[in-house]
């Protein structure tokens, strides 16, 4: 890759021998001596763990007109939460498998938890949609399961399709990270000195020796199961998508919605990436595994993405104007001089405009300021899912029918609940497993020759 | 307690890569390498056929979806079947997005646990980590074996070729 990126940083920094690579990545996991801060940060995020533990217990003890939600919009922050949490898994998915399948070597030292981090996310956006329920309890009932009522899941519904898709996308995730994750654990159960901590890592590890047998058919089967996730990525967000598409109601009514619910995805599951990244290189000082190299690779494609949910923006006005269709066109102009429109503008400037900073290299190098655009993009892209959900139903045919829904406290428990458990969730994956992948940089060293 | 084989460790990649070209132009062939990481060159150097798992995981994928599309048809046409409109029961279209999906889980499935099959993983344990050397401890050795029932195998001869051809240490391993 050298010849690529002449004046760009490199993947890789300083020059590394085998024993330093795995000492290092795993001494994080097996000394556990973590910085004080690590456990101060995981402490707030357990509070907000248990704020979204008390905000879950409310709404299912109160019902659903707990939160904000009311007639006639009766889609509100669960759904835009749900497409929120899954866009930003999507990246996780994109750095490890297409760009493994595309043989970026800059992915061996942010491939594992970018992975961890769509794990994480689904798991997440797993819990809204189930929430949004009403009677939470009965969410078995889309499964194809033999019941007293003796029937069947509605299979043309795109809530049943979600529901699949989510389903075999949290599997597969969990299926590839796993595989990724084996040769590792085989070297943290070597390193370890506890009688526990062998037999934990030994026990997951599964007898892996790293036999060129083994390794041969693993790699096979690892790039596979990449192909595999690639497409899925790709279906499992326009299946998202689609459950805005498939109403008549004006703005869930537009064939634009896969491929510009795919960019956002994109856009705002790699500002994640760039959001947990950035304090993880500073805190765990790896600054040399995880360069300035991905950082920057990372702020292009969030460039790259937003661009095309720009387009996204335009040809959604675009159409709706073109459409000719009255109703169509009141949706639009109320979307942006309505009683949203405050929303609107915040996302429109968060989502196109402060993303233009990131054309300057200057700016792309720069760790605290890209870390700040980092976290506005996620915040526009949360306005956006919230926007697209609310601002359709709320201008429906008839102005009569036409209401606002209002957020409560119980909107932003569950919102901030599962931040918070989110990055508990990733604090506890950094203290247990090796969020570098080890082997992959260890390649990545002997291929480029910068070992000692 | 039998002999499993000898166990030959090296510092570098390359030298374990020219060990075992070494060895297996002295005509050894039942060998393995352990290494740290997947290393290309040995796949020729060992003699490792070519795997069929892709067409495993091929075989699990068309089973999801085969399967999934089975069972929804199953339940439209037959076990359940509702005249809405007169709309033709079997709508194919949006059953192809459930079945698209099973077919990714059944073959992501299908590959997983035909990996670890073929490996025969899960193992509790294995000779090879009877060798006092053998270890990812050290961080990344580079390990070479050679198996006691090769019709080469000469305890004292085989043991002088490997030291001859780099090894920093040749351990006996009992099966």
């Amino acid at each position: 890759m050298a010849e690529a990126s002449a004046n760009s940083p490199a993947v890789l920094h300083g020059r590394h021998d085998f024993p330093e690579i795995s000492g290092r990545i795993g001494s994080i996991v097996l000394n556990g001596r973590l910085p004080r801060h690590f456990w101060t940060a995981f402490f707030l995020c357990f509070l907000l763990v248990l704020l979204l533990l008390y905000s879950i217990t409310y709404l299912i003890a109160v019902g659903v007109g707990g939160l904000g939600i009311n007639m006639p919009v009766v889609w509100g922050t669960m759904i835009s939460n749900f497409v929120w949490w899954i866009g930003i898994g999507h990246a996780g998915t994109l750095i490890s498998a297409v760009l493994l399948l595309l043989r970026q070597p800059w992915r061996a030292s942010i491939n594992r938890f970018a992975e961890a981090m769509t794990l994480f996310a689904v798991a997440m956006a797993g819990l809204f949609p189930i929430l949004h329920l009403g009677r939470p309890w009965f969410f078995y009932w889309l499964l194809p399961l033999p019941n007293v009522h003796m029937h069947w899941p509605q299979w043309r519904s795109p809530l049943v399709w979600d529901f699949a898709a989510i389903a075999t996308y949290a599997t597969v995730s969990l299926l590839f990270w796993y595989m990724g994750l084996l040769p590792d654990l085989a070297v943290l159960r070597d390193r370890a000195r506890s009688r526990p901590a062998q037999l934990f890592y030994g026990i997951l590890a599964l007898g892996w020796r790293g036999s060129a047998f083994h390794w041969a058919r693993y790699q096979t089967v690892y790039f596979l199961l990449a192909a595999l996730a690639t497409p899925l990525v790709v279906s499992v967000h326009s299946i998202v998508s689609l459950d805005f598409t498939f109403a008549i109601t004006p703005g869930y009514h537009s064939t634009i919605f896969p491929p510009y619910f795919v960019a956002g995805a994109l856009l705002s599951g790699f500002a994640m990436v760039l959001t947990i990244a950035i304090p993880l290189r500073w805190a765990f000082s790896v600054k040399d595994l995880i360069t300035l190299r991905h950082m920057d690779n990372a702020a292009k494609l969030m460039i790259a993405a937003g661009m095309v949910v720009a387009y996204g923006y335009v040809s959604e006005a675009f159409f709706a104007w073109y459409s000719g269709a009255p109703y169509e066109r009141a949706m639009m102009v109320q979307r942006a001089v309505g009683p949203y429109a405050p929303l609107f503008w915040t996302m429109l400037s968060l989502n196109c405009g402060v993303l233009q900073l990131l054309w300057f290299r200057r700016i792309r190098r720069n760790m605290p300021l890209l870390f700040a655009i980092a976290v506005a993009i996620n915040v526009g892209m949360w306005i956006e899912r919230y926007i697209i959900v609310v601002t359709g139903p709320s201008r429906d045919y008839l102005p009569t029918s036409w209401g606002e829904q209002s957020l409560t406290w119980l909107d932003f428990g569950i919102l901030f609940g599962s931040i918070g458990t989110f990055f508990a969730l990733v604090f506890l994956f950094i203290r247990i497993l090796p969020a570098i992948t080890i082997f992959e940089v260890e390649e990545l060293a002997e291929e480029e020759g910068k070992l000692r | 307690m039998s002999l499993y084989g000898l166990m030959a460790v090296f510092a570098e990649p390359e030298a374990l890569i020219e060990a075992a070209r070494g060895m297996r132009e002295r005509g050894y062939r039942r060998m393995d390498a352990f290494s740290p990481f997947p290393m290309k060159e040995l796949d020729g150097i060992l003699e490792i056929p070519k795997t069929r798992l892709p067409w495993v995981v091929l075989a699990g994928g068309i089973a999801g979806a085969v399967l999934v599309y089975a069972l929804v048809w199953y339940s439209v046409e037959i076990d359940y079947p509702v005249n809405v409109g007169g709309r033709p029961l079997h709508s194919w279209p949006p059953f192809v997005v459930i079945a698209f999906e099973a077919g990714i889980l059944g073959a992501a499935f299908a590959g997983f646990l035909g990996v670890l099959a073929a490996n025969g993983l899960p193992r509790y344990h294995h000779p090879v980590f009877n060798a006092e050397s053998f270890s990812y401890a050290r961080g990344g050795k580079f390990y070479l074996l050679i198996e006691a029932t090769d019709p080469k195998y000469r305890k004292g001869v085989t043991r002088g070729q490997l030291t001859r051809l780099g090894a920093e240490l040749v351990e006996e391993i009992e099966a």
